[in-house]
């Protein structure tokens, strides 16, 4: 592929990017534009609410109390659910705070780590033979799963962290405008992560079982303390990011249903609940995404090619996966002993999964 | 003001250049013409055209295992583009106001949400297609790119429309549509119509020589 060619696939990326980070952000400034701001507050009085002190003392009941209604449906007997204040204050006091500190904090590794490590170099530079390492239906559940993770993910902290962090920048109807925006893109665009953790589950699920030698792997730190870490086609780091990614992306989606679909009966506790797992997981899951993302692009020379154009150099493989490069390496020589003597590509069927480039 | 625009001049601007650009290449194409076949032909080239028309829809199946993602991401967002189009309820208020002076029975919302993700599942299938297969990459130009994203962006001011509880957002989802009407007649988009002359073409040409396309 040319230099130009390469240039302009990665405008068309990056463009892509900024239009799905920068959509929900949009709305507002349709509204700026458009004019459409309530004009301040100088028309309004001040109304005493005159059953304000009733239910002032209802909600500071200390249970709630359950009285008689012809309406039927979950909690409709309950005035004001006590624990609705219980879930908003640690909302707002527990996991916003300390889920900005946990994805800070990992931001702030990460930056410090590149600044002493820098990117990691393939040992003896790129040899120009290329070995495949992703199939086209394995980039293509990778990058689906990413596409729609993130849509979630920023609409989520938006959801989340807009108040403290969006009104200040936007006003009020500029944050509502832009909430409401990523509420309807999260509640629509959510029941499809599950589709998409369940196909990137069982795409992916053959490699990352436990192996030999990835508990050596582990206690060496990958070889980024120093020396080389034998590995197969997934290291241990991989194994784990897989399955703490597939057991929160499920515990995501579960809770996520729960949430998205109010009418199946759940009650505000069972809602409040789903919420703060929900929250906790998504947390954890884009702060460890951070290192992902990482090592997959600046931190790791040659790694971004492998879900780009499929292939990665061989070096790359030898020095970070050797016994899955070497595995690679005893499956084409059997394949090309079985080409000669069974009359070629032809007749196996199979094209040779290294290539010179 | 921004809204006064999109409702009113803009949207006027944008049907013209649709409904223009549209007639005009279509016009073109069919004035063009086709060079006389003087050959005796095999077989009706009408039949031919209709046939194809019909089989093209059908991937051969020689071809089906490695492109069955293709056709069915395909099938999903193309079906469910049309579907959204004309069936869900706020479209349909929208050609009543502003088009027909009529509507018709919006399908329920259960199913407009469901149709909605059937969607956009499918084009963002499509375009991590034109981006992952190694030839498919290398035959996108500039134009199919703009026509996804476009396209994508269309589907995503939607969404965020779907409570229909801010006017902005409307206005802001009419806006996108009014930019995708406007390229449309200059892009590969037009192949929503241009499909028709191009099986026609091939099964037409391919009859006539005795070939079942």
């Amino acid at each position: 592929m040319n230099i130009a060619r390469k240039r302009q696939m990665r405008n068309v990326g990056i463009l892509t990017l900024l239009l799905v980070l920068i959509a929900p952000l949009i709305p507002y400034a349709i509204s700026a534009v458009s004019g459409s701001s309530v004009q301040g507050n100088e028309y309004q009085t001040q109304v005493k609410h005159p059953g304000g002190d009733l239910w002032r003392e209802v909600r500071q009941r200390d249970t709630d109390v359950i009285g008689r209604t012809q309406v039927k449906g979950v909690d409709t007997g309950i005035l004001i659910n006590k624990s609705g204040e219980d879930w908003r204050q640690y909302r707002m006091e527990m996991l916003a705070p300390y889920g900005a500190y946990l994805m800070g904090a990992i931001l702030g590794l990460i930056v410090l780590f590149y600044l002493v490590r820098g990117t990691l170099r393939i040992p003896g530079g790129f040899s120009g033979k290329k070995i495949l390492r992703f199939t086209l239906n394995e980039r293509m559940v990778h990058w689906f799963t990413v596409v729609i993770f993130w849509l979630l993910g920023v609409t989520g902290l938006i959801l989340l962290y807009g108040r403290m962090v969006l009104i200040p920048l936007l006003g009020l109807e500029g944050f509502s405008i832009t909430a409401s925006a990523s509420k309807e893109v999260h509640n629509l665009i959510g029941p499809l992560f599950l589709v998409a953790m369940l196909a990137l589950i069982i795409t992916f699920i053959k490699d990352n079982f436990y192996a030999s030698g990835d508990l050596k792997w582990l206690f060496k730190a990958g070889g980024m303390l120093g020396g080389h870490v034998s590995a197969g086609r997934f290291n241990a780091g991989e194994k784990v990011w897989y399955w703490l990614a597939s057991f929160l992306g499920l515990a995501l989606c579960v809770t996520g249903l729960i949430l998205d679909f109010a009418i199946l009966g759940q009650s505000r506790e069972i809602m409040a609940l789903s919420h703060v797992i929900h929250t906790i997981a998504a947390i954890v899951m884009i702060a460890v995404s951070f290192g992902h993302i990482y090592l997959g692009t600046a931190g790791m020379e040659g790694s971004l090619s492998s879900m780009s154009t499929g292939y990665v150099d061989e070096n790359w493989a030898k020095a970070h996966h050797d016994r899955w490069y070497e595995e690679m390496q005893a499956t084409t020589t059997k394949d090309s002993k079985q080409e000669a003597v069974a009359g070629g590509v032809a007749a196996t069927g199979k094209a040779s999964p290294i290539s010179d480039n | 003001m921004f809204a006064q625009f999109v409702d009113g001049i803009f949207w006027d601007f944008a049907v013209i250049v649709f409904i223009v650009g549209v007639i005009w290449r279509l016009a073109s194409i069919l004035r063009a013409g086709i060079k006389a076949d003087l050959a005796t032909p095999r077989a009706s080239g009408f039949a031919g055209s209709v046939r194809t028309n019909i089989s093209r829809f059908f991937p051969h199946k020689e071809v089906t295992p490695r492109i069955r993602i293709l056709v069915i991401a395909g099938y999903m967002f193309h079906l469910g583009l049309f579907i959204l189009l004309v069936f869900a309820a706020p479209h349909i208020r929208f050609i009543e106001q502003h088009i027909l002076g009529f509507g018709w029975t919006p399908m329920p919302y259960w199913a407009f949400i469901l149709v909605a993700e059937i969607a956009f599942a499918g084009l963002l299938l499509l375009l991590l297609y034109r981006l992952t297969h190694p030839v498919t990459r290398l035959i996108s130009t500039a134009d199919d790119y703009i026509a996804t994203i476009l396209t994508f962006v269309v589907m995503l001011t939607g969404c965020m429309a779907l409570l229909e509880s801010f006017s902005g957002l409307r206005v802001f989802h009419l806006f996108t549509v009014e930019l995708f009407m406007i390229y449309f007649p200059f892009s590969s988009l037009m192949h929503a119509f241009t499909f028709v002359f191009s099986r026609s073409y091939t099964g037409s040409k391919l009859a006539r020589q005795g070939v079942d396309a």
